[in-house]
């Protein structure tokens, strides 16, 4: 396979920024496509050269083959890097490509036909003799039929998009009161995200974790893992915080789950990067739960605890080149991942899109932040809510959390409303600090996670708050016609030291 | 000059005096506390606080009537209001959810289902409308109990931030 010199991607945001920074290490030139709702984007200034594919809805731009592809041909990029989301796990835009003389980088169309439909995964892995969860092996039809599935293998059930992923389309149902609206709501989120409603139905499991192991081969049929992570910090289904190493994984466990992910990414002729995800009860019996077919958001923890660059691998795979390890690295020290979302978890996550006026990203050792924005950029309302990824090392795991607290406190955003207050109140919360959480930990806290405050800054605040409105009042008052204008000789008051202070200040 | 504030989810309004001593320091007395406080306020509504040695970086978000402060990593929103405007503001729901209230779109986004009409009774927390925004389905719900008096959302279509869509009495 010929080297590749100039990478089409096709995403937006973080990831698209993130490939395009590797690309210019290994000096390929980058091409980005962007919708109306991009123009503005960072990623569009990030690549060498950027073509227009469409309006903001993703299904007229971002999600058209026709125009990737021609924007590929266009442009002169003989290959094309996905991201995640999108076409990324999409078997008919990888024929495209092949058909167009385009390297995809990424899994055959055959690996994705056969782990991209997670009924069909499921089907695959039981013939593989992988363990799965128990459930459907077919999308349900209608919603009675699914009345009666969820009955015979009784609640809690998860009712889940057939093509999806990142928690969309995707319910928890307890009582057969509330399949009707989850059913409703699943397919509807589904046909939005994924442009299939298909929907399936799978036995939810008590308190379990979600550790995923990263997966990758080459086309010479060698196939390794790369270690862990634990994913149990979910909110409706999307991943929160990620960790390497999953605090309940014993070496042995590790080694274990890595055999089956490899023996599940053989089964289906795996090429690239790919997640095999777990559920692991309080047994510590592990199930299949699907195969990401793509590079994950939260790939940096691996890349920290491995020192391997993943996208780097992705693009040397599709090239040809034999893997340059043939076993999985013992993870070095502890890394943890916060998504920083644009939403305000003190009114139910509600999204706030909306321009950044202030942005005020953390530094310091250890400390990495893959970013789409920049001070000035408005946040579309098209796309996804997730608009930072804050990612640190330490050599172990409470040092680590440290770590991400410290860089969390030196996080602003101003001008739109984010989860940064709630992503340090889980790091904070006593079960993630012992590392006993599970799935339903960040539901089950809720309250806790919303209003840890303490009494003594909640009275700054307010005194802040108040000093606040009255400086704005007064400010206002001064620009109307014939406002008495505000006395600012007050030195006879102000202590000797207060004036030393200020003279120092000025 | 006495201030009101109420915090996000208070029932009763907290009643602060606030006294300019010049310059940047004030006095300011709650809950029979007194705090002489010394407020340099800075670019970007950020804010230099310092109370009893103590010392506070402080970050403001404006929204509507409502200010929210983020203070060691703490977000408070508090609806603060003078003695003045508390009075222009009598009679509307400001502080409190007695009466008239008006829901609105809490950002841009695309009404997906409006689950009541008018002349419905509804419960507080009660869903009353869908918007989809940054792919995600938000259900808002009635701030109290009471009857749907006016509708404006429609299924499918496209909102501003703060669009009416339902009046609950």
């Amino acid at each position: 396979m010929p080297k590749i010199r100039k990478v089409l991607v096709a995403n937006r945001g973080e990831i698209a920024i993130r490939v395009m920074r590797t690309c210019k290490e290994l000096g390929i030139a980058t091409v980005a496509v962007y919708s109306e709702a991009d123009r503005a984007a960072l990623h569009v200034r990030t690549a060498d050269q950027a073509i227009f594919v469409g309006p903001p809805p993703s299904r007229e731009s971002y999600l058209v083959q026709q125009r990737i592809l021609d924007a590929a041909k266009a442009s002169g990029a003989d290959a094309i890097h996905p991201g995640y989301g999108f076409l990324s796990e999409n078997a008919s835009f990888v024929r495209a490509c092949e058909a167009a003389g385009i390297t995809f980088i990424g899994p055959p169309a055959s690996a994705m036909d056969a782990m991209g439909e997670k009924t069909r995964a499921r089907a695959n892995m039981i013939k593989a003799g992988v363990p799965v969860v128990p459930g459907t092996t077919e999308p349900i039809a209608t919603e009675a039929e699914a009345r009666e599935y969820a009955q015979k293998i009784g609640f809690p059930i998860m009712l889940k998009a057939a093509g999806g992923g990142g928690g969309k389309g995707m319910r928890r149902v307890e009582k057969l009161e509330d399949l009707e609206s989850a059913w409703r709501s699943a397919k509807s989120e589904a046909l939005n995200s994924f442009g299939n409603d298909a929907v399936y139905i799978e036995k939810y499991l008590e308190k379990p974790h979600h550790v995923e192991i990263q997966v990758f081969a080459d086309t010479h049929g060698n196939v390794i893992h790369l270690n862990e992570r634990e994913c149990s910090a979910q909110r409706r289904h999307q991943k929160v915080v990620e960790e390497t190493p999953s605090p309940i994984l014993t070496p042995e466990l590790r080694s274990k789950m890595g055999e089956v992910a490899v023996k599940a990414a053989k089964a289906v002729n795996y090429v690239g990067a790919g997640t095999v995800e777990f559920l692991v009860d309080v047994h510590r019996n592990f199930y299949f739960l699907e195969m990401n077919t793509r590079l994950q958001v939260e790939h940096p923890v691996t890349e920290w605890v491995t020192g391997l660059d993943l996208v780097a691998l992705q693009i040397k795979v599709a090239e040809g080149e034999k893997l340059p390890l043939l076993q999985a690295p013992e993870p070095q020290g502890h890394s943890i991942e916060v998504r920083v979302y644009a939403e305000d978890p003190a009114r139910n996550f509600m999204p706030s899109p909306g321009k950044i006026t202030y942005l005020r990203v953390p530094g310091g050792p250890n400390v990495r932040d893959d970013s789409g924005v920049f001070p000035g950029y408005t946040v579309p309302n098209v796309y996804d809510p997730m608009i930072s990824k804050l990612s640190v090392w330490a050599p172990t795991r409470r040092e680590a959390i440290a770590r991400a607290q410290r860089a969390l406190s030196e996080y602003v955003v101003k001008g739109i409303t984010t989860n940064i207050r709630y992503l340090r109140a889980i790091l904070a919360h006593p079960e993630f600090v012992e590392g006993d959480y599970d799935t339903g930990f960040l539901g089950r806290e809720h309250t806790t996670l919303q209003g840890v405050e303490d009494p003594k800054l909640s009275e700054m605040a307010l005194l802040a708050g108040v000093v606040y409105a009255h400086q704005r009042d007064a400010k206002r008052a001064k620009t109307l016609p014939g406002a008495k204008a505000a006395s600012s000789s007050d030195t006879g008051r102000v202590s000797a030291w207060r004036q030393s202070l200020r003279s120092r200040r000025r | 000059m006495r201030y009101f504030t109420k915090q996000q989810g208070q029932k009763e309004a907290v009643p602060v005096d606030l006294e300019a001593l010049g310059g940047e320091r004030y006095k300011l007395t709650v809950n029979g506390v007194t705090y002489q406080v010394d407020a340099l306020a800075l670019e970007h509504g950020t804010m230099s606080m310092l109370v009893d040695g103590q010392s506070y970086s402080v970050e403001f978000e404006e929204n509507g009537d409502e200010v929210g402060v983020l203070l060691r990593g703490q977000v408070s929103r508090f609806d603060v209001a003078d003695e003045r405007r508390l009075r222009l503001r009598a009679g509307t729901a400001g502080f409190s959810v007695e009466g008239k209230q008006l829901v609105t779109a809490p950002m841009p986004g695309k009404v997906v289902k409006v689950l009541v009409k008018v002349g419905d009774e509804v419960k507080e927390g009660q869903g009353l409308v869908v918007v989809e925004a940054m792919k995600m389905e938000n259900e808002l719900k009635s701030p109290k109990a009471g009857k749907v008096t006016e509708l404006f959302a429609k299924e499918g279509t496209t909102v501003e931030n703060n669009a009416k869509l339902v009046v609950v009495e």
